[in-house]
């Protein structure tokens, strides 16, 4: 039964939180998930640290090409950040189609992380922008990818009553290249997607240089297309490429059936589309 | 089960209330501080019925931890306008049909207010964005939209009457 | 056309101020003193028979004031919606259900219930009642149900599985008109399970006094009837029984046409049991799964034309699902054939009907109330006929539509129609010309335009009893009050009807109010639904206001001096009238045209004046009202993404004769919110069953209902064809709004795509796996 509610207003003190509370104390960012699954018993805690009060933990910042969003970021200071839509424009727009603003003023970037949903939206961005998480524990920080972050469906490889995600942090496009998320739902607010799919492009002259793609939810966490991407690598920039590398990219999906979100083969079938209008996207942000 | 003292600033006025650790804000400014205009249709962040404006952002109450609002400037429906003078959006809601059944109207202008709040010019797509996480299932949103623009052109209006105010 | 104060005027809501203010008051937010609250305790099998349920750790879980199950509640059957109380001779409402049976027939059915200090205390209670299920075998599906190895869910006389009556409407001689057409389609179409999502979910509170009254403040839409349903079920008479709103509803669309589900009954039950008011809201889960929803079902239409495209002949089939309670399963299948065979002139016309039992949440009213269903089947049939007979699909509906005056299946008349002039303004408004100009080849996103037209009622008769009743009493100051039983769940009725005394009396709107929605202080009334309000409760609005008017033109007429036909009431003055009336010869006594020294009167002072001498005006309206048809022709412009599935209704052309338009800003807001309401329908809005039968859609998140984001631009096109029988012209059309969406959108999506489907919503898989067939083919 949750007793304590704590509100620190630095990194050290919900680090010592944590560490007094052995397990029992949970870190809270947005909150928007935690609460309803404590309420419906599926995740546990005596003691809630919230971590939005931490002035450091509210920033993005650029630094040395380098862009660091802090764990206390909302979505919608992501979507609405103009270094976010400029240098990550992936990013604004995954965190621009979560939920409804309401939540996207309360729920955080990184908190889409942790929760470890198979489709989150920033999720996706972040592991096609190459994004690394700061990982902050008693013993220290760690660096994670945020590819790396799920221990599987709806686990993170995060415990969140020991360790404490401070950020994430991912190079800024430089002018070569773009970035972009496409995202297939039932509605335009407050759905989950059928489909979504991240992609970040490095142009030299007109060939790729080198392709991350994103895709979910066609596993646990989001799925890389590295034989995509390898196909792409040193490719001509040309449609019958793109089309190409998007149902090479398709391979490597492994969607569910879904009786909610549409079933496999049909997602299977839609998702080169969705790929292909990514890349289309990010090339053209990369040229412009 | 421990409880905890919220101080936070609602509707501009400072106010103490004990609250657990697991209490909703809705709930608390429900059935503890009963300003009832705050409505609940859901309880799980999918209607807005709920919709309060925190530190100058529209949210969802009911997933809001009521001690997320320690110290905080809280808003409702209650706070910003009544018979003795409106709101623009009060008006306009009013003028333009944009209430029917009247449950989404609290939520629904809430999340318009911090909208006009920032932007008194703002696009319909703007509009839009602000208000899909508000359920209406009366009035098919035409009529609120037409209200949102209404009272943001009232807004402008004002601005301006006070910028030349203020000029002399 | 005659020119009106009040009436037809954009008039604020009088509701306005308090919703917009934050004050209004709904079930969900009324509090008593000492109330408790209540939870209900839901099967989680889809069929099941209760073998053993203990209670006792729940009762001992302190906060805890009473425990209701079927053991300790009344075994008295009922069914939740006012068809109990409204059923027409010679026809028997189905009783299928208690507060607490022995048997669970779906998921969510309610198994006990607790009351308890709090929520939370009622919640954990809940986790601590013991129940032993033997589960027994399920069906889902209403084609099933019927077979002879299917469970049987209740015992029905007239089929296995089949509540009530098989509905037969014969017209004509089908058989004649089927031989002598010369072209013939025939379709199946299937539709989904679509749910109101009104943005208050059920809830009452209920209080028994130590005197054993009992009061029900609750989301009904029809005290009166709920009243009946509960006074059955407890035993108690009507006369020791209120039930209001508190006042106002968060919507409806048909939820509550009745009880609220079974708010009402378990709030009682639990208030009887723990002497002590108890207030029961439902979650949004329970709401989705525990109380009704539209009927999911089969159409099947055969239409037959001539070749110069008259239609000769149609034949209509509808099984609908009943779900797990009859609710209004006997009466929506009937609604769903007479509504589809009234909108075109067809000499020979036969329509079968009825629901089944399935083991699924209850189906019951929904907007449309059968309409919907039949509507998307039969406009997507006249579409293929067009196409099959080479003619424009709007050239071949206005050959054929409904004239005044034509014979058609109804009991009443085909007394007025703008449906004409519907289509011509709608297809305006799209910019029918565009249609089949608006793709190059090599889209991937293909445009089309399609449209859909229907009728609707505008009350419940001939389907269900009704009448209606109204007071209108002028007070001592000359202000105005109005009681009439019927809710405002946001239709805007508590500004209408009291539109309607303004205007008949001649006093100014604000000088009326109204008490409704309260068995207490209201006549009986059936309630809000059936489009009904405006229409059958205002003509006995209209009525009582006359009956009034007259009271006080005939006292004012020995007041004044003069024949009561030689006055009039402007602006709560009744004055002399003629022509040398006016302000510049106010009592001079040279222009005077009555026999007194004035000419006029205030209603004020002469409320005043009959007051000393023992008089008040008592207006009384008892009147059973006729029935008139409103029409509708919906035009859809949409983008099919040929390449996802994805449809976008990009534009909405609603054009709706309602008669009368006795608030246009009203009537406009019920065509919108129909209309949005529609395109769910179309595109996106559907409960399905898992293996389980379990609903996969149990929340707003999951169950796809338009945003502000996805709404299209929709524009309502009132047309006034008056109608003779209703007050000052008016028809009905809360419901109408979402009748012919779904056949528009689905004809558009034809003309974008070339892929006709027979099964909506229109969901991107569905409209993928067309479009990969259609490829196929080709
Ligand atoms: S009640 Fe909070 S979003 Fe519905
Ligand atoms: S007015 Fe009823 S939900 Fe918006």
């Amino acid at each position: 039964m949750l007793q304590d509610y704590l509100l620190p207003e630095s990194v050290a003190d919900a680090i010592e939180v944590l560490k007094s509370g052995n397990g029992q104390a949970r870190i809270i960012a947005g909150g928007t998930d935690l609460l309803l699954d404590i309420a419906d018993g599926k995740k546990e805690a005596v003691c809630l640290v919230d971590i939005t009060r931490i002035p450091e933990l509210k920033k993005i910042t650029l630094e040395d090409g380098v862009i660091r969003v802090g764990a206390a970021v909302t979505h919608n200071q992501a979507a609405k950040s103009e270094l976010i839509n400029e240098k990550a424009f992936a990013l604004a727009q995954a965190a621009r189609s979560v939920g409804s603003l309401q939540i996207r003023n309360s729920g955080t970037v990184v908190g889409n992380v942790v929760n470890a949903q198979p489709a989150a939206d920033t999720a996706v961005a972040l592991v096609a922008l190459g994004a690394v998480a700061e990982i902050a524990s008693p013993g220290g920080v760690d660096l994670v990818p945020v590819e790396k972050m799920y221990a599987g469906i709806g686990k993170s490889a995060v415990d969140s009553t020991a360790r404490l995600v401070t950020g994430v942090k991912f190079p800024a496009r430089s002018k070569n290249q773009g970035s972009a998320f496409v995202r297939l739902a039932q509605r335009r607010a407050l759905a989950l997607p059928m489909l979504n799919v991240a992609v970040m492009v490095s142009l030299e002259e007109d060939r790729f240089q080198w392709v991350r793609i994103a895709m979910a939810p066609v596993g646990p966490g989001p799925v890389r297309a590295t034989g995509a991407e390898e196909f792409l690598r040193g490719a001509a920039v040309d449609p019958e490429v793109i089309k190409k590398a998007a149902r090479e990219a398709a391979v490597q999906a492994d969607p569910r059936d879904s009786a909610l979100r549409g079933s496999r083969e049909y997602r299977l079938a839609v998702l080169p589309v969705l790929v292909r209008r990514a890349l289309e996207m990010a090339v053209a942000q990369a040229k412009r | 089960m421990t409880t905890k003292l919220l101080k936070f600033t609602l509707n501009g006025e400072m106010t103490e209330v004990a609250v657990s650790p697991s209490d909703m804000l809705v709930d608390v400014i429900r059935d503890r501080l009963n300003l009832i205009g705050t409505k609940k249709g859901c309880g799980k962040g999918e209607c807005g019925a709920c919709t309060v404006i925190m530190n100058g952002e529209a949210v969802n109450s009911c997933l809001v931890p009521a001690m997320k609002a320690m110290g905080a400037a809280v808003e409702t429906i209650e706070g910003i306008g009544g018979p003795e003078k409106f709101h623009p959006l009060q008006e306009s809601f009013m003028d333009l049909g944009a209430i029917q059944c009247g449950f989404c109207t609290p939520g629904m202008i809430m999340s318009s207010k911090a909208l006009l709040d920032k932007n008194v010019n703002p696009t319909s797509e703007e509009v839009r964005e602000a208000i899909a996480g508000n359920i209406c299932r009366c009035t098919g949103y035409v009529k609120i939209e037409e209200a949102v623009f209404a009272a943001a052109k009232k807004m402008r209006e004002n601005q301006i009457g006070r910028d030349r105010n203020e000029q002399f | 056309m005659s020119s009106f104060n009040v009436v037809g005027q954009n008039v604020r809501r009088l509701d306005a101020v308090e919703k917009a203010s934050g004050t209004a008051v709904f079930s969900t937010d009324f509090k008593l003193p000492g109330m408790l609250y209540g939870k209900v305790l839901r099967s989680p099998y889809p069929h099941a028979r209760i073998v053993n349920i203990d209670t006792s750790g729940a009762e001992k879980l302190p906060g805890v004031k009473a425990v209701a199950t079927h053991k300790n509640t009344p075994r008295e059957k009922f069914n939740t919606s006012a068809t109990m109380t409204f059923t027409v001779p010679t026809y028997e409402p189905v009783l299928d259900q208690y507060i607490f049976d022995n048997v669970v027939r779906y998921v969510g059915d309610e198994v006990a219930a607790v009351a308890a200090v709090s929520e939370q205390v009622a919640e954990e209670a809940l986790k601590l009642i013991r129940v032993e299920y033997e589960p027994l075998p399920a069906v889902f599906d209403p084609l099933e149900a019927m077979s002879p190895e299917a469970p049987v869910i209740h015992e029905c006389a007239t089929g296995k599985n089949i509540p009530g009556e098989i509905i037969r409407i014969p017209f004509g001689d089908i058989e004649k008109g089927l031989a002598e057409s010369d072209v013939i389609i025939e379709e199946h179409f299937k539709v989904p399970v679509q749910k109101q999502v009104q943005m208050e979910t059920q809830a009452a509170v209920a209080q028994v006094g130590a005197d054993g009254k009992i009061t029900v403040w609750s989301t009904t839409q029809t005290p009166h009837p709920s009243r009946m349903i509960l006074s059955k079920v407890f035993g108690v008479p009507h006369s020791k029984i209120r039930v209001l709103n508190p006042p106002y509803v968060g919507g409806g669309f048909g939820v509550r046409i009745g009880l609220s589900a079974k708010a009402e009954p378990i709030a009682v039950a639990l208030a009887m049991l723990a002497r002590k008011p108890v207030k029961v809201v439902y979650s949004r889960k329970e709401d989705f799964i525990a109380s009704d929803t539209r009927h999911g079902g089969y159409v099947t239409v055969k239409l037959g034309a001539r070749k110069d495209g008259a239609f000769h002949a149609i034949q209509m089939k509808g099984i609908l699902n009943a779900g797990a309670y009859c609710s209004f399963s006997c009466e929506t299948p009937g609604v769903l054939g007479a509504m589809g065979l009234a909108v075109y002139r067809i000499p020979h016309q036969y329509y079968y009907g009825h629901s089944v039992y399935t083991n699924t949440t209850p189906s019951g009213a929904m907007r449309g109330f059968g309409n919907p269903q039949a509507m998307f089947a039969i406009e997507s049939v006249v579409d293929m006929m067009a196409e099959k007979l080479g003619m424009d699909p709007l050239e071949l509906r206005l050959k054929n539509i409904m004239r005044v005056g034509d014979p058609w299946c109804l009991p009443y008349k085909c007394s007025s129609t703008g449906l004409a002039q519907c289509i011509e303004r709608g297809a305006r408004s799209i910019g029918w010309e565009r249609r089949g100009k608006l793709n190059r080849p090599g889209d991937k996103k293909l445009r089309g335009i399609g449209m859909g037209v229907g009728t609707h009622v505008s009350n419940a008769w001939p389907f269900c009893v009704d009448y209606d009743n109204a007071y209108v009493t002028i007070q001592q100051d000359g202000s105005v009050h109005l009681a009439a039983g019927v809710p405002d769940i946001g239709t805007g009725t508590s500004t209408t009807l009291p539109q309607f005394v303004a205007e008949v009396l001649g006093v100014r709107l604000d000088q009326v109010s109204m008490a409704f929605a309260d068995t207490l202080t209201t006549p009986f009334d059936i309630g809000s639904h059936a489009s009904r309000t405006c229409y059958a409760a205002g003509t006995a609005v209209v009525a009582a206001a006359r009956d009034a008017r007259k009271q006080i033109l005939d006292y004012a007429a020995d007041f004044l001096k003069v024949a009561p036909e030689g006055l009039d009431i402007k602006d709560s003055v009744i004055y002399v009238t003629g022509p040398n009336v006016g302000a510049e010869c106010a009592g001079t006594g040279v222009c005077r045209a009555g026999g007194g020294e004035r000419t006029s009167v205030t209603l004020k002072e002469l409320a005043y004046h009959a007051h000393l001498r023992n008089k008040q005006f008592i207006g009384v309206g008892r009147i059973v009202p006729d029935n008139a048809p409103p029409w509708h022709a919906h035009f859809a412009e949409v983008e099919v993404d040929t390449e996802t599935g994805q449809v976008r209704v990009i534009k909405m052309a609603a054009a709706h004769d309602v008669g009368k338009a006795i608030n246009p800003g009203i009537v406009e807001g019920q065509i919108e919110g129909g209309v949005l309401m529609g395109v769910g329908y179309a595109l996106s809005e559907e409960i399905r069953y898992d293996e389980k039968g379990r609903q996969l859609q149990d929340s707003i998140h999951k169950y796809m209902l338009p945003t502000a984001e996805d709404r299209p631009e929709i524009d309502a096109i009132i047309v006034e064809a008056e109608d003779p029988t209703g007050p000052f012209g008016a028809k009905g059309v809360g419901e109408t709004g979402l009748v012919p969406t779904a056949g528009a959108v689905a004809n558009a999506v034809y003309n974008a795509a070339g892929i006709r489907l027979k099964e909506i919503p229109l969901t991107p898989e569905k409209v993928f796996r067309a479009l990969q067939e259609k490829r196929g083919e080709a």
